[in-house]
């Protein structure tokens, strides 16, 4: 994991459960929370900015993100040990919020996000990476509590050996939460008959003028895919991962800090290898 | 270059191909012509190794090697490329990474050192001037959300990019408007040396305009009931199979 570690000791670290992001020079380079047990975030009306967060320990943490109006955070949550994430987003008036989220252990993470101001943003990138017994966890639910807010997320899974993955999504959609416009997807794969992957997205609207889409599949790799790829010259083993890489990179390069996206790619990778 | 001398090949029991016998050699151009549910593709499939299809019986050699023997992966390395008639897509994974992997592959089965991303970027811009690819749809990922034209084409990019020994096109002209068919053919034959054979597998004479076979074959039922010159497609064009199957039946 060395590229990781590096690329995140570049970063500012976050030494106190509670970080006010008051101004926009902290956008220019992220913070970095490691096994923080508590961890409360504010960014100030207007301000951007970025953070790390990465689970090595297998401890329970709760963290929480509050936006203040037209304040835009992003957010790169990594998995590395079993841990259990409870996440909290309160997004205000024209806030946008982008959530990463990596699962390279058998972890179990809970968001909750609330879209609490009009034009508020959600979006949303899920992998987890289910190998051996292990069993990960995701669930995410979205309120749009008000109107005109919007949500996007797409959450992926791939289990090997006897691993058990779950996915549980719901949008709520409050009475008055007009023109909202909700998008929830979860693809899976699974690389073996013993493997399980449950998902589960829900939709629970209470207003009657809005856009919300959801799906969910479980399948396999795609074997027509494999077999066009052996046909150029590449080993089923090249051609499996080519396939994981593509299915996994356009969630993991959801993560804007382009370099930090590369290195998670490599972890997938050689996570992949012993799957 | 390709000698098949008595290919029996069933799928889930059900035989498709029942003794097929033909000789490529380098340099020619042979067109397997042939009725629905004739065999053709299923012939292309077991050529190029696709697991789905049980060699019953027969042999088929390839550059002196047993190809049956060979996995689908040391048939390409070894300069077997199939054309397919539906090209896969494949997200998340640009045509250029494709490529990249696939020609250093290849390479290094012939014992070739790998290409400099120059070297690579450069055999790409020639490679895709052969068939007027979009250079654009190489920064795509493979085959998603081309449009039929744009498949086929990308198929004979990756010809090009691969320079086999021996090319198997399936159906590369189905679905083609006459632009895209007249890129594609003339990619192919500006592809085609003394030094390599291509096999197209075709329900249309059109395609035969520009890419001129040595020999035609025409399967039915799992053999190659007729070989002839060239002239046999114009004739089939014009008169069916009919007469062929008739011929064939008594």
């Amino acid at each position: 994991m060395a590229a990781l570690t590096d690329i995140l000791s570049g970063f500012r670290s976050v030494g106190s459960e509670r970080l006010r992001i008051g101004d926009d020079s902290d956008a220019v380079q992220p913070f970095v929370a490691v096994d923080s047990a508590k961890l409360r975030v504010e960014v100030a009306a207007g301000v951007s900015a970025r953070l790390v967060v990465v689970h090595e320990k297998p401890l329970a943490s709760s963290l929480s993100f509050l936006l203040e109006r037209g304040a835009q955070l992003e957010v790169t949550e990594v998995f590395l040990g079993e841990a259990f994430a409870e996440v909290r987003t309160v997004q205000a008036a024209d806030s946008s919020c982008c959530l990463t989220a990596v699962q390279l252990a058998g972890a179990n993470v809970s968001y909750r996000i609330d879209l609490d101001g009009a034009h508020a943003a959600s979006r949303v990138g899920g992998l987890f990476l289910a190998a051996e017994s292990e069993h990960c966890v995701m669930e995410l639910r979205t309120a749009h509590n008000v109107p005109d807010c919007t949500s996007d997320s797409l959450m992926k899974g791939i289990a090997g050996g006897n691993a058990v993955g779950e996915f549980r999504g719901l949008v709520y959609v409050a009475p008055d939460a007009q023109r909202t416009d909700a998008r929830q997807q979860s693809r899976n794969i699974l690389l073996s008959e013993t493997a399980r992957i449950d998902a589960k997205p829900q939709l629970e609207i209470y207003a009657d003028d809005v856009k919300c889409s959801h799906g969910a599949t479980v399948g396999q790799m795609d074997a027509e895919a494999i077999l066009y790829m052996r046909q150029r010259g590449l080993s089923l083993a090249q051609a499996r991962r080519l396939q994981i890489e593509g299915f996994a990179g356009d969630v993991v390069r959801r993560c804007g800090i382009g370099e930090l996206g590369e290195a998670l790619m490599e972890a997938v990778a050689r996570k992949m290898e012993t799957m | 270059m390709l000698s098949v001398k008595n290919l029996h090949a069933s799928v889930d029991g059900k035989e498709i191909l029942r003794g097929i016998d033909f000789e490529v050699k380098a340099g020619e151009v042979h067109a397997i012509m042939g009725p629905n549910g004739s065999g053709k593709s299923t012939l292309a499939s077991v050529l190029a190794g696709n697991e789905k299809f049980t060699v019953t019986e027969g042999s088929a050699t390839f550059l002196g090697q047993d190809l049956l023997a060979m996995s689908i992966e040391d048939r390409a390395r070894a300069g077997l490329f199939l054309g397919f008639q539906y090209p896969v897509e494949i997200p998340g994974v640009t045509m250029a990474n494709f490529m990249k992997l696939a020609v250093n592959e290849q390479r290094k089965f012939r014992g070739q050192e790998p290409l400099s991303a120059a070297e690579f970027l450069k055999l790409m811009r020639e490679k895709s001037a052969v068939v007027e690819l979009d250079a654009k749809l190489t920064s795509r990922a493979v085959n998603e959300g081309f449009s039929g034209g744009e498949k086929k084409k990308n198929e004979i990019f990756q010809m090009a990019m691969l320079d086999p020994k021996l090319a198997i096109l399936d159906e590369t002209d189905s679905g083609l408007d006459i632009d895209a068919l007249r890129i594609v053919a003339t990619g192919v034959t500006k592809l085609h040396t003394p030094q390599n054979a291509t096999v197209v597998i075709t329900h249309y004479q059109r395609l035969l305009d520009y890419i001129v076979p040595d020999v035609v074959h025409v399967l039915y039922k799992g053999r190659i009931i007729h070989s002839g010159d060239k002239t046999l497609a114009l004739k089939l064009e014009k008169e069916g199979y009919d007469w062929l199957i008739n011929e064939y039946k008594e």
